[in-house]
This record gives C-alpha cells, sequence and structure tokens, in this order.
C-alpha cells in the first residue's frame, strides 16, 4: 500500500509522519491550488518575455553586426550574450521552483498532476522556449487552472503565447481575410491538428482532414502581437484582419465567424465523448499502468460527465482509482519521477537554495550552481521543457527501460551522496526511510545491509526494482 | 520530366521472377553486414531534399522555398546541395533514392505516422514491435541492436536484449555495486533489469563519456562516430538506429540556409561520419532512411509546408547496387497529386526495407513479408537496389 505515496507523489521523506488515512490525505490536496512554495524572486512571463526581446531583438543584433565578419569573434559574442542573458539559469530557476513543489510543499500530490498536465499540453523545445517561456507558461497558464475546469484550461492554453508560438498559429492565416487581400497568404495546420489530436478529442474521435482545415480556419487571427521592438514576443490578441470570413464546419457543427468562433468550437471539443475517453486514458496511463481497462477509466469519465469537466472532480476520480489499483499495477516511474523521489526520500539538500538562486543578476555569468538542475535533468534524459515534439514526453513505461537510462540511474544515485546531509549518512536513516516507503522493509533492508558504504546503501536503494516502481 | 510509367513497369518484370521460396532462413555468410537506419522525425520533404527537374507546377507552387543551385543527379531530379556526404556516396556509385515513396498512412497525423513508420503497420498503437526488431528476431540476431537514442525506439523492439547508447554524464559505481544489485534483480525476476545489467557493465568509462570531449557528445555527428567504431567491430552490433528531429516545418522552412536544410545537413553528417568511421566495413553496410510522410508541394502562408504523403528515401553504402533514383514518378499536376496536395507515394517504402533488411540480414524476401509485414503485398526490390 505504502507504494501509493510515491505512485501520486514523490513519497515520504524522514521528517514527516506517515499519514493514516492516505486516500485522504491525496484527496485533500486538490481543491485549492496554493500559492507556490519557492520563497525566492519569481520572475512573471512578462518579464521573462521583455528579458528575452531584449536579448534577441536588440542586443544580438548589435553583437552580430560587430563581429560579422569574423565568425569565430561572433560565435564567442553570442555565448558570452547567451550568459548575459541568464539563458542557463532561467531554466533551472524553473526547475527550482517545480521540484520545490514536489518535495517541499504541501500538495505534491497536486504537483505531480500540474505535471502530467504540462506535459499533456507541451510546448515544443524549439530554440529559446525551453530557456525563457515554458516553464513561465506552466506556472501562470496551466498551474491557476488545475481548481477550474477543463474546458477552461483548454482555452487559456490554447490562446497562451507559448502555444500560439510553439505550433504556428500567428502563421494560420485566412486565404480571404482582410490580410490576403493584397499578398497570397493560406492557412497553417498545425495547431488545429494537434488542438484536436493531443488536446482534445485525439484520432480515436475519427475527425477527417475537412474538420482539421475548418478548425485552422476558425482558428486564423489569433496570433502574437507585433511591434517592430519585440516581433514574436508579444502578448497574443486576435486580429480580425486575419481571420478568415465565413461559417465554418467542425464535426457537423456550424460556427460563425469572429473571435467566439474558438470559445465555442473548444466547448464542444471538450464535451465530445472521445475527449473525457481520453483523458481518462491518459491519466490512468500516466498513474497506473501503460494499458488502462475499461473498468479503470469508467468512474473518471463520469466524474468528467458529472462535474462538467471540473478538474479537482477529475483528479479525485483518478487518485480514487490508482488507490484502488494500487496493489495490482506497479509501475517503472519516469527520470524526473525517480530523481525527485530519491531527492525527497534521502532528504537531498535539493534543488539549490532560493538563497543561491537569488544571488543571480542579468547581466553576469550564472554559476555552475544556478544551472545544475538544468544540467540533472538534461542528463537524465528528461528535461521537462526540452519536448521534441509536441506530444511531450513519453507515458508508457517501456520507453523508459533500457540500459542507457538505467545507467543514469545508477550514476545520479551515486554521484548525488554529495546532496546528502551528514547528520543523514549511517544505515539507520536508510533503514528509516526504508520503513516509511514500503510495505516490507526487510526485504529491502537485507540487501541495503551487504553496502559497505553509505552511498552505496544509496545506489542499491534507489535501483531496487521496488523502487524504480510505484 | 522524361521517366515514364511504363518504363518503370518494364523494369520491374524481373523481380516477380526472381522472387524466390523456401530458401533457407539464414544463408551462410562469413562477412557480417550492417543496417543503419535514420528516423527522419516531423516529415522529411523528399520534394526539398530531392526536387524534381524542369516541372513547372513544382516551381510555381514554392515560389519562397524553391532550393537553388541543386547538384543534377540526373536528366529528372537534382539533389539539395548542403548535402556534400550524400553526393560524394552518389559520385562513388553508393548513394541511391528511392522517390515517390512512403509507408502506407495518409492521415498525416505526425504521432500515428512515426508509430507506423517504426511497428510497420497499418492501425496506428496497434503493434508493439518494430519491423527491424521483427527481422533481427527472424535472422536469430539477440543483443545486436543499438539505438544512439534515448529511449528504446518502437522500431528495434520485438527481439529481447537490445542496447542503447547516448553517453552520460559521470561514471558508473564500482563492479562489486553492480554485482550486489545483479543479485538483488536476479533475485526478484526482473529479467529486464538484469539484461540491462549485463550490457552495463560491459561498458567501460571512457565509452560512456563518449570518447569525446564532454561537449557535443551526445551530438548526432559524434553519435555517428561512435556508432560506427561499435559496428565495425567483428562481434559488434549489426543494427544502429539514429534519430534526427525538427523536420516539421510549417513556419519559415526557408530556402538553402533554411531550417529543413539544418535537418537534413544533420542527417548528412551522420552518413559523413559513419563513411569515415566504418572503413572497410562500409561496404557492408545500408544506411537508410524513414519518415512518417513527406510534405505539402504547396508552400503554406509562414513559407512552410504542411503535412503530406509521398517523400523520399535516401540510402548509402557499400551494398548498395549502383547510384540511382529509383522511383515510378506519379507527376504534379492537380489529378496526379494525393488529395490534390501531396505527391502521391507509388511505392510502399516497407519495400524498399523489406529488400534492404533481405540483404543485410540473408533473410528470404518472402519471409520477410510473411513474418515481419503480415505477408502484405510488398515488391521484392532486392536486385534493383542492393547487391545480392
Amino acid at each position: 500500500m505504502k507504494n501509493f505515496f510515491r505512485k501520486v507523489a514523490f513519497g515520504i521523506g524522514p521528517n514527516e509522519e506517515v499519514p493514516s488515512d492516505p486516500l485522504a490525505w491525496a484527496l485533500n490536496q486538490l481543491d485549492d491550488v496554493p500559492d507556490l512554495t519557492w520563497k525566492g524572486k519569481i520572475p512573471s512571463r512578462k518579464e521573462m518575455i521583455e528579458i528575452h526581446a531584449r536579448k534577441t531583438r536588440i542586443e544580438e543584433k548589435k553583437v552580430r553586426k560587430k563581429y560579422k565578419n569574423d565568425k569565430k569573434l561572433l560565435k564567442i559574442g553570442i555565448e558570452r550574450l547567451e550568459d548575459e542573458t541568464g539563458q542557463g539559469f532561467w531554466p533551472a530557476l524553473e526547475l527550482s521552483i517545480r521540484h520545490t513543489e514536489a518535495m517541499h510543499s504541501t500538495s505534491p500530490v497536486l504537483a505531480k498532476l500540474w505535471f502530467f498536465w504540462a506535459n499533456h499540453f507541451a510546448i515544443v523545445e524549439g530554440g529559446y522556449r525551453a530557456q525563457f517561456y515554458t516553464g513561465p507558461y506552466e506556472r501562470e497558464i496551466i498551474r491557476p487552472n488545475l481548481n477550474q475546469s477543463f474546458e477552461k484550461l483548454v482555452y487559456d492554453v490554447t490562446i497562451s503565447s507559448a502555444m500560439i508560438h510553439s505550433l504556428n498559429n500567428s502563421e494560420n492565416i485566412g486565404p480571404k481575410s482582410k490580410s490576403a487581400k493584397n499578398k497570397k497568404r493560406t492557412i497553417n495546420e498545425n495547431h488545429a491538428r494537434e488542438l484536436l489530436e493531443l488536446h482534445t478529442v485525439s484520432p480515436a474521435s475519427g475527425y477527417t482532414q475537412e474538420d482539421i482545415t475548418q478548425l485552422a480556419y476558425v482558428m486564423t487571427g489569433w496570433r502574437l502581437g507585433w511591434s517592430k521592438s519585440a516581433k514574436d514576443t508579444m502578448p497574443v490578441e486576435f486580429d480580425k484582419d486575419y481571420h478568415q470570413p465565413g461559417k465554418k464546419t467542425v464535426f457537423g457543427k456550424t460556427y460563425k465567424s469572429g473571435k467566439k468562433g474558438l470559445v465555442n468550437v473548444i466547448k464542444d471539443l471538450v464535451n465530445h465523448p472521445n475527449c473525457r475517453d481520453f483523458i481518462a486514458t491518459k491519466l490512468c496511463r500516466y498513474l497506473i499502468t501503460d494499458n488502462p481497462t475499461e473498468e479503470m477509466k469508467r468512474p473518471i469519465i463520469k466524474a468528467f460527465k458529472d462535474s462538467d469537466g471540473f478538474l479537482p472532480e477529475i483528479h479525485k476520480a483518478a487518485i480514487r482509482v490508482a488507490f484502488e489499483y494500487n496493489d495490482q499495477y506497479q509501475k517503472f516511474q519516469n527520470p524526473e519521477n525517480w530523481f525527485l523521489q530519491m531527492a525527497k526520500l534521502a532528504d537531498f539538500s535539493w534543488p539549490p537554495s532560493p538563497t543561491i538562486m537569488d544571488l543571480y543578476e542579468v547581466g553576469k555569468k550564472p554559476q555552475l550552481v544556478h544551472k545544475r538542475p538544468l544540467h540533472t535533468l538534461k542528463g537524465l534524459g528528461h528535461f521537462p521543457y526540452g519536448s521534441k515534439q509536441p506530444n511531450g514526453f513519453s507515458d508508457f513505461e517501456v520507453d523508459w527501460t533500457s540500459p542507457e537510462l538505467l545507467i543514469r540511474r545508477l550514476v545520479y544515485a551515486k554521484d548525488f551522496f554529495e546532496f546528502t546531509k551528514s547528520k543523514n549518512n549511517n544505515f539507520k536513516f536508510y533503514k528509516n526511510i526504508v520503513k516509511k516507503n514500503f510495505d516490507n522493509p526487510e526485504r529491502i533492508i537485507k540487501y541495503l545491509e551487504k553496502a559497505n558504504k553509505h552511498y552505496e546503501a544509496q545506489i542499491l536503494l534507489f535501483n531496487h526494482p521496488e523502487f524504480l516502481r510505484a | 520530366m522524361k521517366i515514364s510509367r511504363r518504363d518503370f513497369l518494364k523494369g520491374t518484370a524481373t523481380t516477380l521472377f526472381l522472387a524466390g521460396f523456401n530458401l533457407p532462413a539464414i544463408a551462410s555468410s562469413s562477412k557480417k553486414k550492417n543496417l543503419v537506419v535514420i528516423m527522419l522525425r516531423g516529415g522529411m520533404d523528399g520534394l526539398c531534399a530531392v526536387p524534381v527537374i524542369g516541372d513547372k507546377n513544382f516551381e510555381k507552387r514554392r515560389k519562397n522555398i524553391l532550393i537553388e543551385n541543386t547538384i543534377k543527379l540526373n536528366s529528372d531530379f537534382a539533389l539539395h546541395p548542403k548535402l556534400k556526404a550524400f553526393n560524394e556516396c552518389w559520385n562513388e556509385n553508393t548513394g541511391s533514392i528511392v522517390h515517390a515513396t512512403s509507408i502506407p498512412y495518409t492521415q498525416r497525423s505526425h504521432f500515428e505516422g512515426q508509430n507506423l513508420m517504426e511497428s510497420g503497420g497499418r492501425v496506428a498503437y496497434q503493434e508493439k514491435t518494430g519491423w527491424v526488431g521483427r527481422a533481427m528476431n527472424l535472422a536469430k540476431l539477440q543483443g545486436d541492436g543499438l539505438a544512439l537514442s534515448l529511449p528504446m525506439p518502437l522500431l528495434l523492439r520485438g527481439i529481447p536484449k537490445n542496447n542503447n547508447y547516448f553517453p552520460a554524464d559521470g561514471r558508473l559505481p564500482r563492479k562489486e555495486t553492480l554485482d550486489l544489485l545483479k543479485s538483488v534483480y536476479a533475485d526478484s525476476s526482473e529479467d529486464e533489469l538484469l539484461e540491462m545489467m549485463d550490457f552495463i557493465k560491459k561498458r567501460k568509462d571512457e565509452q560512456m563519456m563518449g570518447g569525446t570531449s564532454v561537449r557535443g557528445k551526445r551530438k548526432n555527428r559524434n553519435l555517428a562516430k561512435q556508432a560506427a567504431v561499435y559496428l565495425r567491430k567483428s562481434d559488434g552490433p549489426r543494427v544502429a538506429v539514429f534519430e534526427v528531429n525538427g523536420f516539421d516545418t510549417h513556419a519559415a522552412q526557408g530556402g538553402v540556409d533554411g531550417t529543413h536544410t539544418k535537418c537534413l545537413v544533420e542527417m548528412d553528417d551522420i552518413i559523413k561520419n559513419l563513411k569515415e568511421n566504418l572503413k572497410e566495413a562500409y561496404k557492408d553496410t545500408i544506411i537508410l532512411t524513414v519518415t512518417e510522410f513527406g510534405r505539402t508541394i504547396k508552400q503554406n502562408g509562414g513559407n512552410g509546408t504542411e503535412h503530406g504523403y509521398g517523400t523520399a528515401i535516401f540510402m548509402a553504402g557499400g551494398l548498395l547496387k549502383k547510384s540511382q533514383v529509383h522511383t515510378d514518378w506519379p507527376g504534379l499536376k492537380r489529378k496526379e497529386m494525393y488529395e490534390g496536395r501531396d505527391l502521391n507515394a507509388t511505392i510502399d517504402a516497407r519495400s524498399v526495407y523489406a529488400s534492404a533488411m533481405s540483404t543485410v540480414f540473408d533473410l528470404d524476401f518472402k519471409r520477410i513479408q510473411k513474418d515481419v509485414f503480415w505477408g502484405e503485398d510488398l515488391q521484392n526490390l532486392s536486385d534493383k537496389l542492393f547487391k545480392a
């Protein structure tokens, strides 16, 4: 039963009580979205956009002009600019904020679901997005919506600058729009297709190429604002000059021309039966097993329907199902979840403290310690803002089981011994965390006793089959 | 366009005659032959990489993103000028292209398409194994697959004990620790973890670091160098799989210096580094590409292209019969295109893959057709494309 604490969260730390009622403990975390636990500075999306715009639109141009005849100097100049604008620092700061929610907040279950939705609505890495935008997008667009409806979440994500940019909707232009009068312009289907396939109804709903094209028409006009100095870094707005006039038909339903089309079509998409099924499947897959059964999905689908897609109710249903099937299914954990569970159980000094992170000033080169979370997650092969494709990272355990990925777990369990606290470097400590987190602690302790160094006990515990799964 | 459909069909008649029956599964072969698959994710634009020459329909529809200064391959097709390594292969008679081809998938979704390009099937997410994995299983090549990526691609699944290589930072724990852990896995019947541990124990620390400076060790060109070192060993792996991301250029696909070009150059770099480092073993190797679909003929609103259908396959290596563009060209007039928008596919890409594997794994084509591709209607192109 105790693996439930890792299945829906990140385990029980050495100084925490084991909750007497695990299900109630989990369900109680899902009604509210508390403030972030991170005590350091948290930049707003707007600030990040400004920092990024200043870099790409002003400073980089200067550097390119200055060194235009010397490739080597240009490379050095660009690298220095990247350091000075904190390119390696910002994602590390975002990871610190994220990991603090998982390890040190009072709502780790909510954090785990936050990670799920952030991955469901993944932003493609694409150049600087991972560095400047994705973390703030996950904090400001996704997280505050976790106690709202799925419909609102989808709408806010769809018109967020991160997603509009990631899926090229600024280039999605009505061929009969005003802006296409003098210059030949047409639609870009990318965002429309993924809104159907990845975000809402999935291919199982049987949409056609014509549905995609029509939805793309509905979405024309939603684009990043434009100014000469900040170009593609402005907030998203609906510009009717780019909108395809006339009615559009998606899934047999007609939508009027204009700004309201998008909100209306999203309302219908999230109420499509395939959408409920798709979300239930993905939640079960994330928490329970690669191949969810109909019985598993049913209560989640019902909660979705009964509550009109209210996310706290959907989440509670999913957690209940995870609890019900807890002893029957154990799932191989993805690298970031594995790392966070290790960090939490072993009481690592992780992530870097707010004091350290706040020492960074824009214009200075970040220190190695400032970039450590970034290097760590990249090294693990699971940098959450570095999705190569809009479908995010895989939730199938088979994708996370291979020699290279086991190597990483061996190496990290060893190397992160430097993050343990000296007071914990004794076998009593390891026995204590095993007892708190496993139903048959003796089975594991028996092996740990064979270790002759503390760091060896750490490698054995965090690569033990029972720890690799939850 | 001088090539006609009839010419092509005349050429293929012989293949029916040559198709073997009930040959032994593994012919005795002294040489170790290698297969390298490069997965081009996002939808590779076959007409950006290998444009057709002198087609007004094509040029008109791609005004802003047309590639200039292409290298003429024959009277009908040219090569993207940045594909220097491939061009070298072509000039040495070890580079080929199959054009107007695709996996049999027309729905234009990346994720379904990529799933199918790896599984080789027709229904997305239905198959849990890949076509390379199944063929390796047929050829009893357990422990011979190497993925140069994380995670293990579906393409290689279907045979146990594949390895992957994607250098990590840091060093492995000492041998005693690994042995202890191995005993834990053995005691709890964790066969899969046990197998992985066997691979890991063979790996040396300098290999973990990629045998190169820390910077760029996980870049494809460096992975290609390392893969070539493994592949050319007589007891090394026989199959390597790479992936190149980013072909999905809906916006700013660009011309000769655009995003699509950048991805093509990454592919070209893999070929270059494999060829240089495989040395003698290059002549016993087939390198080939797969992608989920091609891209629309017409450029879109943002000087990019949309998801399409027909595309091209690049092949290199000493096991190729000769340099050629093998195609049954469907034409680019509106009625000749797929749904009026995409290059049509007249050759099932799986025919090419089945023929390549028949050559590399010394397996009878019909067995591959039957056991790897469920007896689907594929053409044996072995004698046209590859050396016997």
